[in-house]
């Protein structure tokens, strides 16, 4: 997975930044991770916009990286627990896909 | 710097009106808001709105109001900071009172939802989220962000769904008191607890529901007995996975630190709040990040009553979102109309003790902006 490194802090994101909003000073870089990650907290949603209605309810999660201090925000295709080890399943009009990592 | 002060407020009452137009619900705030503060003379409009372009096909509302009015040629705005609005609005108002630009300044707050089926409302009000972003495209939506920072919440502290209804449950308790509120019928902590499920674990009474109404104050640099203490405002993350911590709202705890270092005053000189609760799961955390409450125990404060009306903070004695509605544009505003009735004695579900401190806390987004404003009772 393609994130975003700062070069001079720590800083990681999922998202590019013009400018690095933890020191103000650095650029962000592309950086090569694994997709791997563990479920940080999640939702059911049971109510949704028009657009997703027809898939409802489904679960989305914020999911940290294993390879880094990043998180990434995905939809799931089944419910999970916070601690679930997860894995990209593939990519959906623009969002990551997640399935629970055997 | 020149000293603000507020001289009239007005608020229509929250609900569904069907038969009222938003201009209708927009001057009657106003005149209110005007009558009370003597009809002076206004140099300025500034008025708070989310949708009325986006659902009711009506912007200019800066200009209509000055014009239906008769106040003359005087310059206005409206302004737009999706929940934020009416709390950025007024804020408008003092910064330009301050720079001694304008003497006086009407503000007002508008929204009419009800006309318009959920799906529709839903849809607008997702225009406060980035929606050209992985998110987005992912489903997450405004209850959905409460829900997954619900769900961490419930991990990392002792808090369950009973704190979130217990929320619902005293915002529903105050507002049953207060003849301008929405939803005045009692409610149980089981009915709150078992309500239809939104976003888990966020039920149908833990998120604010759609409302018409209007509210408008009157502030001015000449004296009277409320004084805008300080007015502070912050951005912060306008996406969930751009969140360093997701248990803190930055916007939040960032102007309510200024706010306080504005007003040389702390947390804990505060008499009497008004918080944005668009989520029970959102004023658990914004009392925590306004420094009423250590960081991860909110929950306790609630469940040892202390932010009720009886408490030693008492938090929302107006219904808060929760109850007494959420008109978008008007909601920062209406905060400020019950926190001047406290501060004058006169506020349904008064607090106990001539409170002389209050403070209003409104939130845009899923924290991408937040207005703090502190009144003083002088
Ligand atoms: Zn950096």
């Amino acid at each position: 997975m393609k994130i975003f490194a700062c070069t001079s802090c720590d800083y990681h994101s999922v998202t590019s930044k013009y400018t690095c909003p933890k020191c103000q000073q650095g650029k962000l870089q592309e950086k090569e991770v694994s997709t791997k990650g563990t479920v940080y907290s999640f939702t059911d949603i049971h109510v949704a916009p028009a657009e997703f209605a027809h898939i409802a309810p489904y679960t989305v999660a914020l999911i940290e990286l294993d390879e880094a201090s990043v998180k990434v925000t995905a939809r799931m295709d089944s419910e999970v627990a916070i601690g679930d080890a997860v894995d990209l399943k593939g990519l959906e009009e623009g969002a990551f896909i997640y399935t629970k990592a055997n | 710097m020149t000293n603000v002060y507020v001289h009239g407020v007005g608020m229509t009452q929250f609900g569904t009106f069907v038969d009222r137009t938003m201009k209708d619900l927009l001057l009657d705030a106003c005149i209110q808001a005007l009558n009370e503060a003597g009809n002076p003379k206004v140099d300025a409009v500034y008025v708070g709105n989310f949708m009325g372009g986006s659902i009711y096909n009506q912007e200019i509302l800066g200009a209509i109001v000055a014009n239906e009015l008769g106040l003359g040629f005087i310059p206005t705005a409206k302004v737009e900071g999706a929940c934020a609005s009416g709390g950025i609005a007024v804020r408008q108002g003092v910064l330009g009172i301050q720079s001694g630009e304008y003497e006086t300044v009407l503000v007002a707050g508008v929204e009419k939802m009800k006309h318009a089926s959920t799906a529709d409302v839903t849809q607008a009000i997702n225009a406060a989220m980035d929606n050209d972003s992985n998110e987005k495209r992912a489903g997450l939506t405004f209850p959905g962000f409460f829900g997954v920072l619900a769900n961490r919440y419930f991990f990392e502290t002792g808090a369950s769904k009973k704190h979130l209804a217990m929320v619902a449950l005293k915002n529903r308790e105050n507002a049953i008191q207060n003849p301008l509120a929405q939803f005045r019928k009692p409610a149980t902590l089981e009915e709150i607890m078992e309500a239809r499920m939104i976003t888990n674990p966020l039920g149908l009474y833990d998120c604010s529901p759609m409302t018409d109404g209007a509210a408008a104050i009157v502030l001015s640099s000449k004296k009277s007995p409320v004084h805008v203490r300080s007015s502070a405002q912050s951005s912060g993350p306008t996406q969930m996975q751009d969140a360093d911590d997701l248990l803190s709202i930055p916007a939040i705890r960032e102007s309510g630190r200024l706010a306080y270092k504005k007003a040389g005053v702390g947390p804990e000189d505060i008499d009497v709040v008004e918080i944005h609760d668009c989520f029970s799961m959102t004023e658990m955390l914004a009392i925590e990040e306004l420094g009423f409450f250590s960081k991860r125990e909110g929950w306790k404060a609630i469940e040892e009553g202390r932010t009720k009306v009886t408490g030693d903070k008492p938090v929302n004695t107006s219904g808060g979102l929760l109850s007494r509605g959420h008109p978008i544009g008007a909601t920062g505003i209406s905060q400020l109309y019950q926190l001047v009735h406290q501060l004058r004695g006169t506020a349904p579900n008064q607090v106990a003790g001539n409170p002389r401190l209050a403070l209003a806390q409104n939130l845009g987004g899923t924290g991408s902006y937040s207005v703090v404003h502190i009144l003083e009772r002088v």
